[in-house]
């Protein structure tokens, strides 16, 4: 055990080298993180603090503000953002948002704000019995069934900046189940849970030629299609049930989830990569059976579909493998330089493909590192002019998953999920200083032990 | 390698002395100079290679260990492969037909240096027929300009350690070399570069599975007898003794026990280190740096610092509290370099152990030991990739920092090279232009 007071110490130590250049300034800046919500409790303890459900409103000012809405201006100056019952109130230039009276206010100086980060491909928000694997399609197997509230790889996660994850089966079969929206930092599964089914869970190539009897991809390919196939005629017989008013069909497990996805509710999120892999996943589920999928992983040379994903309306979340190098797989690839190496990301952007997000697949690279993915698609060629890097990490991966009526930007009626931190996420030296889940404060680098 | 004949042959532009005004002339081969002080040479449009020529950057990273660390508005001349003046553009006189390369914006930096690289040649570094090969040099297997090294060069990394593999206790010599295409005396910067030693983990798997008592009984026989050699020589060389005969396996230890080389230690873990520093330097005095040094080696960094032992850490910059346990912790992911700056250690340097990972990601080991509690006010991390690697091997003199005489590795880049957004524009080795990026060509 270490003596408190030397813990303290420690803990000094550690905040105090957090943040590069601008640490003076953000001690600074956290000193005022602290001693707002600690009078507060003083006053009284009965009460919720500012800006938790119950609590009066929390006023924050900031000076830098990454909105990142879909579309507009993606950053505010001098902001301050209103937050109350765990809702965005509202986000604006100082000179132009008013403080209603009786509101706390949160200063945090040089301190930006960004929206907490959303994770579309993660396998460590419980246990990992999350890759069954008797049968090749798993449509009815859920992933909910593992979430374990407060896993230590969630809350180092957490310290990263990621709120929101889609905490998804493994892609040992070709379905492997329904993935959940959960948020990271809350301590029951009632209140993390964002939605359910998340996902469902896709896998071609790969993994799924492993299991048991060795299936091809041309088997694969059509054992998958069969299974949704079946699934959507399952879901038109529910429509027009609903619609005539006859009597709704006997409830099937296995195809309940293919009814959200067909009634837009839930998306398919698809272990895919490698262009003839990728491509089969455009034609099948997206041409073919019409339901919503996004590219996962989508890595090697996968973004040559990328004006087809486009048009298709496909979105890319892309990870954990970052590039393509020419001499790992030179008989995919499809640059001109032999010796370049081929940002994944910067191949869609280059291809005209904007819905473009990142993942780690954690455990596969730590979910703390999400923010480095966006880093590591700047250094091979992504550009990142109108905060792509940012937008990648929040409002990208919300819209792909449908819940960005919820969470991914900071505007007026989402949750209040927020970073306060020592400046842009993208940069891997700079550390998240505190983070919001709901109006909560649920991670505080000054007041908890550091995490890192 | 001359890349260009005539380095002024594309002069366009002159300048308005140092006020910073440029009037872009357009006319070619005028060279315009109004000389109201300070820098007065000719502009280059392209980057000049060999010779005399001036660079002008935005800033400079200076990376002195102790002393100036940046510069803003600076002029590096170049002179014949080395640095043969730094300073502000105001301050520096150059002489009015000196070409001069105005980067804009971007900076200047010396060459980034990893001590712990794999990638100098195809293969044939990691022989385990013996299980202690102090005579084996990994330089026979150097291939300069390997595929593997163009990649490196394009981040800005000019000088590598070549080190044998990790499979026996004593691996061979490394040799430090230049990553540029070139003749092997062309980037040849010293053989031998180190002795690789290897303590813990990989050697344990050598022949008949060895454990760390009975591996660590062999590097002290070894090391008695390198020593004891060493000894023998120096006392001949003293006149005080007869000629003794040469010993192939023994010879490298004549350069350690003259403190020209050091000894590049794979060890990690704390009790591994720890038997590292109290063999290798403690009991026999020679020079010795901590490569790796990950998990919870850090504690070890006050007594390191005591008997002057520097860490080049890497490729695993943290340890999760998450991962299996071997000793207590208090809850929280621990950087390495975190760990060893604050046990005190000045020389704290990265690596990456290329090909484990991509020898071009080596800065952004510096960028993950930020991430991770290393204090980089005062740009740390930067040393860490430049003039702290090159003391570690014995090269400070001549590489690592932008001061005068020492070799013009230079590389002009967008911005902070811990920063892995930043890209790498220009790179120099000896003052010639090894890479450059125009459109079409660049790696990434």
């Amino acid at each position: 055990m270490i003596p408190s007071a030397l813990a303290t110490l420690l803990l000094c130590a550690t905040t105090g080298l957090a943040s590069a250049a601008e640490s003076q300034t953000a001690a600074v800046a956290n000193d005022q993180v602290n001693v707002q919500p600690a009078s507060s409790r003083k006053a009284g303890a009965t009460t919720a603090p500012a800006g938790e459900p119950g609590g009066k409103g929390l006023a924050i000012k900031t000076a830098k503000a990454l909105t990142v809405p879909l579309e507009g201006e993606q950053f505010i100056d001098n902001a301050i953002v209103l937050v109350r019952d765990g809702l965005i109130e509202a986000v604006g230039p100082a000179t132009q948002v008013a403080i209603p009276v009786g509101y706390e206010v949160l200063d945090i100086g040089d301190q930006w704000i960004a929206p907490g980060m959303v994770e579309l491909h993660c396998h460590i928000a419980g246990t990992f019995d999350i890759n069954d694997m008797v049968y090749l399609t798993n449509p009815g197997v859920r992933a909910s069934t593992a979430v374990r509230p407060g896993d230590p790889k969630l809350k180092q996660g957490l310290a990263g900046g990621v709120t929101t994850v889609l905490f998804i089966p493994g892609s040992g079969t070709n379905i492997g189940g329904q993935g959940v929206l959960v948020k990271t930092g809350l301590d029951d599964y009632e209140s993390m849970e964002v939605r359910n089914p998340g996902s469902m869970k896709l896998a071609q190539a790969g993994n799924p030629e492993r299991w048991l009897i060795r299936p091809g991809r041309s088997f694969m390919n059509w054992n998958t299609r069969n299974t949704l196939q079946r699934g959507v005629a399952y879901a038109k017989r529910f429509e027009a049930a609903e619609k005539n008013g006859g009597p709704k069909p006997e409830k099937d497990l296995q195809f309940e989830v293919i009814r959200s996805l067909y009634k837009n509710e839930a998306q398919i999120s698809t272990h895919t990569q490698i262009y003839q892999v990728a491509n089969m996943t455009l034609t099948m589920v997206a041409q073919e059976l019409g339901l919503p999928v996004f590219i996962d992983h989508g890595t090697f040379n996968a973004y040559r579909v990328a004006p087809r994903a486009k048009e298709l309306g496909v979105n890319a979340i892309l990870g954990p493998r970052g590039i393509d190098v020419p001499s790992f797989l030179m008989q995919s690839w499809a640059g001109t330089n032999p010796e370049r190496i081929q940002g994944v990301a910067a191949g869609y952007q280059e291809r005209g493909m904007d819905m473009i997000g990142f993942n780690t697949d954690s455990p596969v690279i730590p979910q703390e590192e999400l923010s480095l993915q966006a880093s590591m698609a700047v250094r091979y060629g992504f550009k990142w002019d109108n905060m792509e890097t940012i937008r990648g990490l929040t409002i990208i991966p919300a819209k792909t998953a449908g819940i960005d009526h919820l969470v991914g930007s900071l505007e007026a009626g989402k949750h209040a999920d927020l970073l306060l931190l020592g400046g842009d996420p993208a940069d891997p030296r700079v550390g998240v200083d505190a983070v919001f889940i709901q109006g909560k404060k649920v991670y505080d680098a000054t007041t908890q032990r550091r995490r890192w | 390698m001359t890349r260009r004949d005539h380095i002024s042959s594309r002069v366009t532009s002159a300048q308005a002395g140092g006020l910073g005004v440029w009037l872009r002339g357009g006319l070619a081969g005028l060279v315009a100079t109004a000389l109201l002080g300070g820098v007065a040479g000719a502009t280059n449009d392209t980057a000049p290679s060999g010779g005399t020529f001036a660079i002008r950057a935005s800033k400079a990273l200076i990376c002195e260990l102790d002393g100036a660390q940046a510069m803003d508005r600076a002029v590096i001349l170049v002179q014949d492969g080395l640095i043969a003046a730094v300073g502000s553009e105001q301050e520096l006189d150059v002489s009015e037909d000196t070409p001069i390369f105005d980067v804009g914006a971007s900076w200047v930096m010396p060459g980034m240096i990893d001590l712990h690289s794999h990638v100098g040649g195809p293969s044939g570094y990691n022989d385990m027929v013996f299980q202690i090969n102090s005579g084996l040099r990994v330089s026979a297997t150097a291939t300069p300009g390997n595929g593997r090294l163009r990649r490196p060069l394009a981040a800005g990394i000019t000088t590598i350690l070549y080190i044998p593999g990790s499979g026996t206790n004593i691996g061979g010599q490394g040799v430090l070399l230049h990553t540029h295409k070139a003749g092997f005396e062309d980037v040849l910067v010293r053989n031998p570069g180190s002795l690789k030693v290897a303590q813990g983990d990989n050697p344990k798997r050598w022949g008949y599975r060895m454990n760390r008592a009975l591996m660590n009984h062999h590097i002290r026989y070894s090391l008695r007898q390198g020593k004891a050699y060493a000894q023998r020589w120096e006392a001949f060389e003293q006149g005080e003794a007869e000629e003794p005969a040469r010993h192939i396996n023994l010879d490298v230890y004549r350069d350690l026990e003259a403190e020209k080389i050091a000894i590049s230690t794979h060890t990690q873990y704390f009790q591994v280190v720890l038997a590292t520093l109290r063999i290798l330097r403690q009991e026999f005095g020679f020079p010795t740096f901590i490569d790796h040094g990950s998990f919870d080696s850090w504690r070890l960094g006050g007594v390191a610092v005591d008997i002057g032992v520097p860490a080049i850490l890497g490729p695993r910059e943290v340890m999760w509290p998450t991962s299996p346990t071997r000793f207590p912790q208090d809850g929280r992911a621990e950087g390495s370099a975190w760990g060893f700056q604050k046990m005190g250690v000045k020389l704290v340097g990265f690596n990456t152990d290329a090909p484990v990972l991509p020898q071009e990601e080596l800065p952004l080991q510096s960028a993950m030991g930020v991430r991770y509690g290393f204090d980089n006010s005062d740009m740390a991390a930067v040393r860490g990739l430049t003039i702290v690697p090159a003391i570690v091997c014995g090269i400070g003199e001549t590489h690592g920092s932008l001061e005068v005489g020492k070799a013009a590795d230079l590389v002009v880049l967008t911005g902070d090279p811990s920063d892995p957004r930043t890209t790498v524009q220009y790179v120099w080795i000896d003052g010639e232009l090894v890479y450059e990026i125009p459109e079409g060509v660049r790696l990434w």
